[in-house]
C-alpha cells in the first residue's frame, strides 16, 4: 500500500512541475505577444505598407523594408529548398545505408542550432568584403544557409515515415528508384514536407542578425541585389532603439505585422497538413 | 486434381536456393518447381522463410544491403538471380501483393494506371480499357466504378486490398506473388480475394504465402511446407493434408506444432 501511495505522490508531483513548466512557458510567450498586440495595433495604419522610410517627426512607412525582406527570403527559398528536399532525399533514400549519411545527418542538425549571427559573420567574410560591401545576395545566401539543414532534417524523417511497403509494391511493378521516389515517396510525405518549409521560411521570415552583415537595410525604395537591400528586421531593431518617438511608434507596427505574419504561416504549415490528411 | 493427367509444365524451378541475410542464412538449399497456371501455397511457422522465398522470385531483396543469393531460380532456362538480369523488366512480369494494403496517394485511376504509365503506355483511352479490365478481375469495378477519381486511401481496407491486387493485374504479369495478402482482412474481404485468385489461375500462375492452414487447403493445387529455411515437403495439396509423406508435415497440417 505505501509503494502504491509513494507512486500516487510522486505521480502528482510530477503532473504539478510539468504543468507550472507548461504555464511559465506560455505566460511569458503571452506576455510578449500581449506587448507587441497592444503596441503594435496602437501604431499600426495602413500608411506602413504604402509609405517609404522618413524622417523622425513625418509620416512614413516600411513599404520597401516588406518587400526587400520577402524578396530576400524569396530568394533564399528559391535556393534552400531544393536543396533542403534534395539532400533530405538523399539521407532518406540513396545514403540510406551508406556510412557518409550519418555523419551528414549530424552534421545538418548541428548545423541547424549553429547560432544565426555566426552564419552572418560567415557569410560577411565570404560575400560580402570580397565583393565590396553589403548586397542583396549575401542576405539571401545566409537565410538560405539558416533554412537549409531545418529543410533537410524534415524532409529526411517525413520521407523515412513512409511505410516500407509502399516502396516496395512501386518497386514490384518496376518501377525505377527515381520514380518510387518522386511519384510515392514524395507525394506520400509531401504534408510533412511543405510544414518543414513553411516553418523553416517562418523561422527565417523574423531573422535579423543574419542579415545585419550582409543585405543590412536602406531607407530607400532599392530592390537591387548588388547593394545593401531594405529589411524590416533590421529596421525594427534600428527604430526601437532610436530615440524618436514615431521610428518607435513605427517598430511596435511593424514588428506587430511580423509576428502576424509569422503566425499566418504557421497556421498555413498546420492547415496543409490537415487538407491532406483528410484526403 | 485427380483430373490432372499430365502434371503442368513448370513456369520456375528453384534449385538449391539458398540466401542469406548479412551472415543470416534463412533459406537452406530449397528445390521446387512453380506449375504453370496452378497454385501453389507456401506455408509454414513464422520466421520459416516462406516469405523470404516469395521475395527471391522478384528479387525484392536486392533493395537492400548486404542480401546474398545461392543457387538458382530457372525461367524459361534462365537464371533470375544472375546479375546481369533486368530486375525492372523481371518486376514487370512477376507481380506481387503484399500483407498490408499499399494504396499510392493519389486517385483510384492513377493506381491502377502506375504500373501500365511506367511501360510508356499513355493512351488514354487504351489505359481506360486496361484499368476497367484490371478493377473487373479484381472484382472491384461496380464499387469503384463511380469513384475513379477519389483518392485511393479512402477505400475500406479490403478495397484496398482489391485495388493492389488490380494494380499488378493490370500489368498482365505471367506469375502472381502473394504474400499474406488476406491476413488483415475480415472473412468477407477474405472470400472474395480467395475467389479471385481462383479465378485468376486460368490467366496466369500463381505463389502465395500463408499462415492460415485451411486457406492452402481451399485454393492451392500445390503447397510446400518450410520449417527454419528448409523446405519440408512439396507436394498437391491434397496429399499434403490427407497424405503427407513427412512427419513433420502431418504434425504441421493437423496443427499439432507450429
Amino acid at each position: 500500500m505505501s509503494y502504491l501511495k509513494r507512486r500516487k505522490i510522486i505521480n502528482i508531483l510530477a503532473l504539478t512541475i510539468s504543468t507550472l513548466c507548461a504555464a511559465l512557458g506560455l505566460i511569458l510567450l503571452f506576455i510578449i505577444l500581449f506587448d507587441v498586440l497592444k503596441e503594435g495595433m496602437e501604431s499600426l495604419s495602413f500608411s506602413i505598407f504604402t509609405k517609404d522610410p522618413a524622417p523622425p517627426g513625418r509620416e512614413g512607412g516600411l513599404r520597401c523594408a516588406f518587400l526587400g525582406q520577402g524578396l530576400i527570403t524569396l530568394i533564399a527559398a528559391l535556393v534552400g529548398v531544393p536543396i533542403g528536399v534534395l539532400g533530405g532525399t538523399f539521407l532518406a533514400e540513396y545514403g540510406k545505408d551508406m556510412k557518409l549519411t550519418k555523419f551528414l545527418g549530424r552534421l545538418s542538425d548541428m548545423a541547424m542550432s549553429v547560432p544565426s549571427i555566426v552564419i552572418g559573420a560567415f557569410v560577411y567574410a565570404v560575400l560580402v568584403l570580397p565583393l565590396g560591401g553589403f548586397n542583396g545576395w549575401a542576405g539571401a545566401a545566409a537565410l538560405a544557409i539558416i533554412i537549409l539543414p531545418i529543410i533537410v532534417r524534415t524532409t529526411a524523417d517525413m520521407m523515412s515515415l513512409v511505410p516500407a511497403a509502399l516502396r516496395e509494391a512501386a518497386f514490384a511493378l518496376g518501377a525505377s528508384y527515381h520514380k518510387v521516389i518522386v511519384s510515392v515517396v514524395w507525394r506520400s510525405a509531401m504534408s510533412g514536407i511543405l510544414t518543414g518549409i513553411l516553418l523553416a521560411l517562418a523561422r527565417v521570415a523574423g531573422e535579423t542578425a543574419p542579415l545585419l552583415f550582409t543585405s543590412f537595410n536602406s531607407n530607400h525604395f532599392q530592390l537591387n541585389l548588388n547593394q545593401a537591400v531594405p529589411s524590416l528586421t533590421v529596421s525594427i531593431y534600428q527604430y526601437a532603439a532610436s530615440p524618436y518617438e514615431s521610428w518607435v511608434k513605427l517598430a511596435w507596427a511593424a514588428a506587430f505585422v511580423i509576428t502576424v505574419l509569422v503566425l499566418f504561416l504557421n497556421i498555413l504549415g498546420r492547415v496543409v497538413v490537415r487538407l491532406r490528411t483528410k484526403n | 486434381m485427380a483430373e490432372q493427367k499430365s502434371p503442368p509444365e513448370d513456369i520456375l524451378n528453384v534449385n538449391n536456393l539458398s540466401f542469406y541475410y548479412g551472415k543470416n542464412l534463412a533459406l537452406n538449399q530449397v528445390t521446387l518447381p512453380i506449375r504453370k497456371n496452378r497454385i501453389t501455397s507456401l506455408i509454414g511457422p513464422s520466421g520459416c522463410g516462406k516469405t523470404t522465398l516469395l521475395r527471391c522470385f522478384n528479387r525484392m531483396h536486392d533493395l537492400y544491403p548486404n542480401n546474398r543469393y545461392e543457387g538458382e531460380i530457372l525461367m524459361n532456362s534462365h537464371n533470375i538471380l544472375e546479375k546481369n538480369v533486368d530486375i525492372i523488366a523481371l518486376r514487370s512480369s512477376l507481380g506481387m501483393v503484399f500483407q498490408k494494403p499499399t494504396p499510392f496517394p493519389m486517385s483510384v485511376f492513377d493506381n491502377i494506371a502506375y504500373g501500365l504509365k511506367l511501360k510508356n503506355i499513355r493512351n488514354q483511352n487504351t489505359l481506360k480499357e486496361k484499368v476497367e479490365k484490371a478493377l473487373r478481375q479484381a472484382a472491384l469495378w461496380d464499387e469503384v466504378k463511380d469513384r475513379l477519381k477519389e483518392n485511393a486511401t479512402g477505400l475500406s481496407g479490403g478495397q484496398q486490398q482489391r485495388l493492389s491486387i488490380a494494380r499488378t493485374l493490370a500489368v498482365e504479369p505471367m506469375v502472381m506473388l502473394f504474400d499474406e495478402c488476406t491476413s488483415a482482412l475480415d472473412p468477407i474481404s477474405t472470400q472474395k480475394i480467395e475467389d479471385l485468385i481462383v479465378d485468376l489461375k486460368e490467366e496466369m500462375t500463381i505463389v502465395a504465402v500463408t499462415h492460415n492452414m485451411q486457406q492452402a487447403a481451399r485454393i492451392s493445387d500445390y503447397t510446400a511446407l518450410m520449417y527454419i529455411g528448409k523446405l519440408v515437403e512439396y507436394d498437391e495439396t491434397d496429399n499434403i493434408f490427407t497424405r503427407p509423406k513427412n512427419k513433420m508435415t502431418e504434425e504441421y497440417v493437423s496443427g499439432r506444432f507450429g
